[in-house]
């Protein structure tokens, strides 16, 4: 009688979904819910900003200041992600182990380039340009660097999967021929990655504009730079000019990868391609030439005695030399830092839960199979209209980084850790109801017709029809979100949203560096629970 | 009385633009009748099936259901009741168990807190288990649909069909993606089905033989006219022959 085990197997994925629920719930009790929450002016600041939206500041001097930013953050993005492809090459050829052997030697060398992969990507850009601007000083190349290692991490992981999953015949054929293991890599490896690795790298340059952005809070220039004076100054209507700005940058940037991974997955060679060969090697000498002669940042007055000096200082504190009684060896601050990891926590769970609401809310009419009747076969006169409105919504979300959410919150909340769940949840409710979207438009339609057709109502057609077909994919995307949003959560910290990452910032003002070191070592440990928690959870929805 | 009419066609035109997919059909359909619809590809069997279920409007013509007037035909619940659907087994939804497979063939009856909590602890479960118990599927009640054959997943469908009891079965190509082996099984039971529920069936088919082995009668069209119409044992190959006819040669 086989009726047992798939009874369990399929109630597993219910009693997963309602634990899920039970932890956001519990997350939620992390709040103190009363008034107490909103600043005594917070409302009439809402309006303002709101206001403000309409009504953004469009004069000449403003234009000028925002195109130049624009630049500015463009070209932190590209110089940062050059140098993030070298990496990711580098390591991501050597961590994909097919210039090694079977040897034991090999397979540890193989799996200690993929832990540095790990740490690279582990830890955020930001807290890589906070480390770097200690020890550089206010240089372009802290924030470029700040970029290029996590994108490097990121990018050659994925760089070393494609390389290890690339078909075996051809390689053995090569290797039959004699061929050494450089040259198998020359005329197997990278023949058949090429394109797979071109499109997830422009994939990634949409995101790392907006990192570049946010590289202005440790106080690099750029658009984010400029909203944050604006915010200061109280001048909502400029700090939306900046925005639009950036928004428009990122969907340009969006548009041209998508338009280009299109083009590269083609059968037939389109004009696309070369012009965006052009296009990227202007961006890259531009860039490059920018903050050379420009910002003349000299790269080997990086390394002076003065700098030498100052780095020397910042990672001997940090490793608590010299230090009587370094925070990594004191109980009481053990005890602190793990209470204020617990909160972290919760304020991610809470995060991915608020987005996860909003994007169930909004994620059906979203679809574009939905909006033009094709899957409920009863097109409605509205439909392109909540479409269009709640598409616009998930651009806004998506397009304006975390910490600038953050930001504004800030001004409505009291510091804490509910102003760090919203503003993750706003920047990721568009990422995730995107995504989910997606999935619904890739519906095999079949089947709900047929539903349709049998009598179901659009109620039961979304409970027997959609829901069961699109919630796995779905629980894939939130619960891959949620280890970004862990990854995040010390970002918010920084202005204030609560968790490890204001105690971060404080830490820094007051130069307690061993304070850092655990503070850093507990965010690690964070990151890599949950990245084990989610992968967990994925193999049981399974 | 057998003789009770339950389709009537009468002069039935279909276009779709300016080609014309089927031209001045008629013909009358019997309560419990099984028709098996043939003919090479291009020749309007699909077209007449969702023509008959009423997805699509005739340009000219009459179609006449009995018991079913034009209003009702607008109300999916009521015309459930009347015609079912059943093709190849691509439109089951495949991560769910084959249990709400089968019951959402009472989706129609079922209201919005009924069909919410059945998907917890499934609803009316003895008349899914008896529907997989005919068709020889009583242990795979909680198995997740994507995981059957393809035969398999065909018998879920007709378990759904037991479940939703229309008068009326339409079957577009039902065995079209199986091997002849579960080809055979599906099709035998869904005629051992039919004529115990005293249904009627109709169903487009690609193989002849079938439509001499498990059909009362067969209706041949091609290029949007019937070829012929003559119950199955009075078929014959020359009949056969001209159906498949290459154009050219003709």
């Amino acid at each position: 009688m086989s009726a047992k085990p798939d009874f369990f197997r399929y109630y597993k994925k219910s009693y997963l979904t309602i634990i899920l629920i039970g932890i956001f719930v519990w997350s939620l009790f992390a709040v103190q819910w009363n008034s107490d929450l909103i600043h005594a002016g917070g409302f009439v600041t809402i309006m303002q900003m709101l206001g403000a939206l309409f009504q953004p500041d469009f004069s000449k001097e403003i234009l000028e200041l925002a195109i130049e930013s624009t630049w500015i953050t463009l070209s932190y993005a590209v110089a940062g992600m050059t140098l993030a492809f070298i990496i990711a090459f580098v390591l991501g050829v050597l961590a994909s182990g097919i210039l090694f052997g079977e040897s034991r030697i090999s397979i540890l060398m193989k799996s200690f380039f993929r832990g540095l992969l790990g740490f690279l990507r582990a830890i955020h850009e930001l807290v890589w340009a906070w480390i770097f601007v200690a020890s550089f000083g206010l240089s372009p190349y802290a924030a470029i660097f700040a970029l290029a290692l996590p994108y490097g991490g990121i990018l050659g992981r994925i760089f070393a999967d494609m390389l290890t999953d690339v078909p075996k015949e051809p390689i053995e054929a090569l290797n039959s021929t004699g061929a050494s293991k450089f040259q198998v890599l020359l005329y197997g490896y990278l023949p058949m990655v090429k394109t797979n690795i071109l499109s997830y790298t422009m994939y990634r340059f949409e995101c790392s504009i907006r990192s570049s952005a946010i590289m202005s809070f440790v106080g690099l220039g750029g658009l984010g730079y400029q909203i944050q004076l604006s915010l200061d100054d109280l001048q909502y209507d400029e700090v939306w000019t900046f925005i639009y700005f950036l928004i428009a940058i990122v969907v340009l940037i969006d548009l041209w990868s998508s338009q280009l991974r299109n083009k590269l997955n083609a059968p037939s060679k389109h004009w696309f391609v070369p012009f965006s060969s052009i296009l990227t090697v202007f961006l890259v000498a531009g860039s490059w030439g920018y903050v050379y002669f420009v910002d003349k940042a000299s790269f080997l007055a990086l390394f002076s005695q003065e700098n030498l000096a100052y780095a020397k200082k910042f990672f001997a504190g940090m490793l608590g030399i010299g230090e009587e009684n370094p925070a990594f060896l004191d109980r009481e601050s053990w005890s602190n830092a793990l209470l204020l990891t617990y909160d972290t926590l919760r304020m991610s769970i809470m995060a991915i839960g608020f987005s996860t609401i909003v994007m169930f809310l909004t994620v059906i009419p979203a679809a574009r199979n939905v909006a033009n009747g094709t899957l409920t076969l009863a097109p409605k006169w509205y439909s392109w209209i909540s479409f269009g409105f709640i598409r616009l919504c998930y651009i806004f979300s998506r397009a304006i980084p975390e910490l600038v959410w953050a930001m504004m919150i800030i001004f409505i909340l009291k510091p804490g850790i509910l102003p760090g769940a919203i503003a993750l949840a706003l920047h990721n409710f568009g990422i995730l109801g995107k995504l989910c979207a997606e999935v619904i438009e890739d519906l095999d339609e079949r089947p709900i017709r047929h539903l349709s057709s049998s009598g179901a109502s659009k109620a039961q057609i979304l409970m027997y029809g959609v829901i069961p077909s699109v919630l796995p994919q779905f629980l894939t995307y939130i619960l891959y979100r949620w280890e970004v949003i862990m990854r995040t959560t010390i970002v918010v910290g920084f202005v204030g949203a609560g968790g490890l990452g204001q105690q971060f910032k404080l830490s820094m003002s007051f130069f307690h560096y061993t304070d850092l070191t655990l503070l850093l070592f507990c965010y690690l440990i964070l990151v890599w629970i949950s990245d084990y928690i989610s992968e967990w959870a994925r193999k049981t929805a399974r | 009385m057998a003789s009770e009419n339950i389709i009537e066609v009468q002069k039935l035109h279909v276009g779709f633009e300016r080609k014309i997919a089927l031209s001045s059909l008629s013909f009358s359909i019997q309560k419990g009748e099984r028709v098996a619809l043939i003919g090479p590809s291009g020749a309007g069997k699909t077209t007449l099936l969702n023509t008959l279920a009423t997805f699509i409007t005739p340009t000219e013509g009459e179609l006449q259901i009995t018991g079913l007037n034009h209003q009702d035909s607008k109300n999916r619940k009521k015309l459930a009741k009347k015609i079912g659907m059943i093709r190849q087994q691509f439109d089951l939804v495949s991560p769910l168990p084959v249990i709400h497979n089968v019951l959402a063939g009472r989706l129609a009856d079922w209201g919005f807190f009924k069909s919410l909590f059945s998907l917890l602890v499934p609803q009316e479960k003895t008349l899914a288990m008896k529907a997989l118990d005919r068709v020889g599927l009583k242990d795979k009640l909680y198995a997740r649909t994507s995981t059957l054959s393809g035969g398999e997943q065909q018998r879920v469908a007709l378990a759904r069909l037991l479940v939703q009891k229309p008068e009326i079965i339409l079957a577009d190509e039902p065995v079209a993606s199986l091997d002849p082996a579960r080809a055979e099984d599906v099709l035998s039971i869904l005629a051992k089905l039919v004529t115990e529920e005293n249904q009627t069936l109709i169903a487009s088919l690609h193989s002849v033989e079938y439509a001499k082995k498990y059909f009362t009668r067969v209706i041949a069209l091609r290029d949007g006219e019937i070829f012929f119409d003559l119950p199955s044992e009075k078929i014959e190959d020359q009949n056969l022959a001209a159906l498949y006819e290459l154009k050219g040669k003709s």
